[in-house]
């Protein structure tokens, strides 16, 4: 064999010597990228906010603090946002740790099947429960009230329009989000640790109060912080059942300023900023307090926790579990398609009542029509421009080792701090004085869904890719492959099933996206989940409910899909 | 070495670092090593985790950026800080097999095999007949199209070593590559590698915490600790003639004695040391400078147990066994002297009861001393 067949050449070093790489450009390229759209609306809300003049002029005139000491005039709107907040992450962390506790610690019947519907809710998305159960809820109208005045009841049984019912039914969503997290902290804990406990003969009790609970506090802590966090920023129920009754929370009341005529932008910015200042404060110490709290899941190995036996006491655990389905999936689902069905939505309908009429309209109707196009072209477009993007923006911030990239990470992941409405609110600002005249248009659209999912796309791409050996890469390196020849051969043939599985997820969360579109679009770029919010306080709720099936089944389609590919990914064999 | 025959100058280096200083944000990794590794020789860098050799092993390669210094292979610069130049790996026309193999799991083996050829742009035959080779070298060639999740540990290392000399580089990197075998097939593959890096006279640095492995298969060793070299020596330098507590510590068990510098009592060419607790230990310099308060090493194996008084007189003394570790090939005997023990590593014999009076004996010249 000849030696020394391709050794290192003049030339070599020369083209090392000039600093421009491919791999540089790309990286410094999508980062800045990624910087203008996440730096340039903030800079636009905190102008705002912070703008003191004429609200007609722009830029500002004057500049002071005068918009944060004028939402001390809304009492009001703290108040209920708290009471709100706090009364879901009660419920909210109530359902996800008992589910937890039953799904991960007992012997329930079915509890792998309970656990994978566990996520189900979160697929469903807050806005249809709030739907579903705008009309079980109703004092009037409401199925439930109806039943119970049938039964001889007097007046109405549950009332969903107020701070509880807001609250029940932003926790039935959010309780699976809480259940994934508390979940995980459970299975993260060694049983050797309870079984210690137990050998140097402590009592289950004792065990369970000195050895079980003080581990997982901390991710429970965590979760509730996480938790609130999300409340606090959350819209959609807030509107749909807030608004009838003229009970604002602070994202709600953000809209209705911007809303409004004239409209209140400045107090409206420093109410966002406000909102994300808290948010950003509290992520802040979630992310502390997983991070000190890692002991528990210091080897972040999944153990096998152990199972205790309850006995008869399963067949209760399990109706639980069905309970919780119940109300969160399929009540909401049937009681849409039960409504969807009928001309006039009751909850005793007369033969002659049901229809098919409510699909005709809805797939009819032009403005449907081309709010459903836009919504599947954003769609497309934002997953397939999103998976370009937040795959080399992961590949910079886990790989390239480019300096600066830890400061990427925070740019990239900033929006996860910001309620949707607030930056959508942000971007509004800024773009209507861009010179290219986008405001108003799909195009806007695009951009904001591509800032506001920079965490998830981000993160998502980035859980494959740790997965991913580095030195996969750096072997193709050593035989000598180019950047662009290792990506296009190693890098990206590895990260194909994780590059899917992001598509996927852009794509259903661009479709089911409400609280930056409904600022943001423009008459003639309507999309479908903030036309489903119109046509609820604007036409029928039949139609509504019409409207928000088919927006499920579109969504649906694609979860199908996403669990296939996530099914492969599984099975992958990646070391 | 078998050094290369040359004329009449010494070989130019294939290899050299100078004065490489590497760090992890502020933390210092490798802190300002300098070595060279001449043509075909096969260096090792050893060492305990965290001492650096990992680190120098991939500033060689390209794939960790260094603070400073300098890197030349085979005379050119790949990294001067002086100069502002740092070749990307990919251009530095070595290889590396992986402590973690770094088999591709989407391609097959003969894909994995024949990656850097087609970097290269080498034609189809030419790719089949190389890769068909490489994979003969390693007895992997049955193996060509299957993937990578369905080859053992021991034959994904065969694959990763195929794979990284198939395309002729001018230098192999090893960086802790049979770590992940078990060690039986680690004690094969250790043969295997020598014997391989022969046939290629192909010049290599190979990384490793394994002292039996860097002896096994190395042509010179280098010692680190804490991002510094401690000893360069062949393996029979490093393991007879430790320069330092920390390497005679480190490369197999040894005793350690420390006393007082007698040159009074000096003979021939030996010195003398005397311990607090009185005995007068014989030993030698090595060309070592010699200062007051000295420090010796004795292997385990080089302290001899006997049950007869030995004709000899230096280096003799009545002890008193005060335990025995039975260890499958040998066995382990602690003997009291002084106020310190001492352990002899003997050849596996009939067992010596714990409490009994046994001569000790050192042949001078395996008491070393060290510099401090």
């Amino acid at each position: 064999m000849e030696r020394h067949a391709r050794p290192v050449t003049g030339s070599a070093v020369q083209s090392a010597g000039s600093l421009v790489s491919a791999q540089k450009m790309a990286g410094y390229g999508v980062a800045a990228v990624a910087a203008v759209l996440v730096v340039y609306p903030v800079f636009f809300l905190l102008q705002a906010s912070l703008d003191v003049g004429d609200p007609q002029v722009r830029p500002p005139s004057a500049y002071g603090l005068d918009n944060f000491g004028g939402l001390f005039q809304f009492p009001q709107i703290l108040l209920n946002t708290l009471t709100v907040s706090l009364a879901a992450t009660v419920m909210a962390l109530l359902f996800g740790f008992v589910m937890a506790w039953i799904l991960s610690r007992t012997n329930v019947p079915g509890r792998r099947l309970f656990e994978q519907l566990m996520i189900m809710p979160y697929y469903l998305t807050p806005l249809l429960g709030a739907l579903a159960w705008g009309l079980l809820g109703a004092p009037e109208s409401g199925f439930i009230n109806e039943i119970w005045r049938a039964l001889g009841g007097r007046g109405y049984l549950i009332d969903i329009n107020t701070a509880y019912g807001i609250a029940w039914v932003m926790a039935l969503f959010e309780g699976s989000v809480a259940f994934v997290m508390i979940a995980a902290v459970m299975k993260s804990m060694d049983p050797a640790f309870e079984e210690a406990s137990q050998i140097i003969g402590a009592s289950r009790i004792r065990t369970m109060l000195r050895i079980t609970l003080p581990l997982v506090a901390p991710g429970v802590l965590g979760a509730a912080i996480f938790v609130f966090a999300e409340m606090l920023g959350s819209f959609a129920v807030a509107l749909v059942l807030g608004l009838p009754s003229r009970y604002y929370v602070v994202t709600t009341a953000i809209y209705q300023l911007v809303q409004q005529y004239p409209p209140k932008i400045q107090t409206a910015a420093a109410m966002g900023v406000s909102l994300f200042a808290v948010m950003f404060v509290m992520l802040f110490v979630y992310r502390r307090i997983v991070m000190a709290g890692s002991y528990v899941t210091i080897t972040g190995k999944a153990f096998r926790p152990r199972v205790i036996d309850v006995g008869p006491l399963r067949l209760v655990l399990l109706g639980i579990c069905v309970l919780y389905l119940f109300a969160a999936v399929a009540l909401p689902l049937v009681t849409l398609l039960y409504a969807s069905l009928q001309k006039i939505a009751v909850i005793f309908p007369a033969a002659e009542n049901w229809t098919l009429d409510n699909f005709r309209t809805a797939m009819s109707m032009n403005a449907v029509r081309s709010a459903l196009g836009n919504s599947l072209l954003l769609g497309f477009g934002t997953a397939t421009i999103g998976v370009l993007l937040m795959g080399l923006l992961a590949w910079v911030i886990y790989r390239s080792r480019l300096p600066g990239s830890g400061l990427i990470e925070y740019v990239v992941m900033f929006p996860q701090a910001v309620p949707r409405l607030v930056f959508a609110f942000g971007l509004m600002w800024a773009w209507v004085v861009f010179p290219i005249p986008i405001y108003g248009t799909i195009w806007l659209l695009l951009i904001a869904y591509l800032t506001v999912f920079l965490p998830l796309g981000v993160r998502t791409i980035a859980g494959v890719m740790l997965q991913i050996d580095k030195s996969l890469e750096e072997c193709a390196q050593m035989c000598g492959a180019s950047w662009a020849f290792r990506m296009r051969t190693v890098t990206v043939p590895l990260l194909r099933p994780g590059l899917i599985a992001a598509w996927l997820l852009l794509f259903i969360a661009s479709i089911r996206e409400l609280g930056a579109s409904i600022l943001l679009m423009g008459p003639h770029s309507k999309v479908i989940t903030p036309s489903i919010v119109e046509s609820w306080f604007g036409t029928s709720s039949e139609l509504t409910a019409a409207l928000a099936l088919i927006q499920t089944l579109v969504v649906a389609l694609a979860i199908i899909v996403l669990i296939a590919v996530t099914r492969r990914i599984g099975a992958h064999p990646i070391d | 070495m078998q050094a290369p025959l040359s004329a009449s100058s010494p070989p130019k280096p294939h290899i050299e670092v100078d004065h490489l200083v590497v760090n992890f944000g502020h933390v210092p990794a490798v802190r300002g090593v300098s070595f060279s590794v001449l043509p075909g020789e096969q260096l090792t860098l050893l060492g305990p985790s965290g001492c650096g050799k990992t680190t120098t092993l991939r500033a060689v390669a390209g794939l960790e950026q260094p603070a400073s210094g300098e890197i030349r292979i085979a005379g050119v610069p790949a990294y001067s800080s002086a100069r502002g130049i740092n070749v990307p790996a990919e251009k530095r026309g070595l290889s590396m097999v992986f402590q973690s193999y770094a088999i591709w799991p989407h391609m097959t083996v003969f894909d994995n095999v024949a990656y850097g050829l087609r970097v290269r742009r080498t034609s189809a035959p030419k790719i089949a007949e190389k890769v068909n080779d490489a994979l003969d070298m390693v007895q992997m060639r049955e193996f060509a199209s299957r993937r990578a999740a369905q080859l053992s540990g021991g034959q994904q290392q065969r694959v990763a070593l195929a794979r990284a000399f198939v395309f002729s580089p001018a230098v192999l990197l090893f960086d802790e590559p049979l770590s992940n075998l078990d060690a039986k097939l680690r004690a094969d593959m250790r043969i295997e590698l020598r014997d391989l890096q022969h046939r290629l006279g192909i010049t290599s640095v190979y990384v490793t915490h394994d002292l039996e492995e860097a002896l096994a298969m190395s042509d010179r060793i280098v010692v680190m600790r804490d991002g510094l070299i401690e000893q360069v020596g062949t393996p029979d330098e490093i393991y007879s003639l430790p320069r330092s507590v920390f390497v005679a510590d480190f490369i197999g068990s040894a005793n350690l004695i420390r006393g007082r510098y007698r040159p009074d009592l000096a003979t021939d060419n030996l010195i003398a040391l005397e311990t607090p607790a009185g005995h007068v230990i014989y030993g030698m310099a090595y060309g070592r400078p010699v200062g007051s308060e000295l420090v010796v090493s004795v292997r385990t194996v080089h302290l001899g147990i006997s049950s007869e008084r030995p004709a000899r007189t230096q280096n003799v003394w009545p002890v008193r066994v005060e335990q025995t570790v039975f260890q499958g090939d040998f066995t382990q005997v602690h003997v009291g002297w002084g106020d310190q023990r001492l352990v002899a590593r003997c050849a596996a014999m009939e067992p010596i009861a714990v409490g009994r009076e046994v001569y000790l004996t050192i042949e001078p010249r395996r008491v070393v001393l060290l510099g401090e």
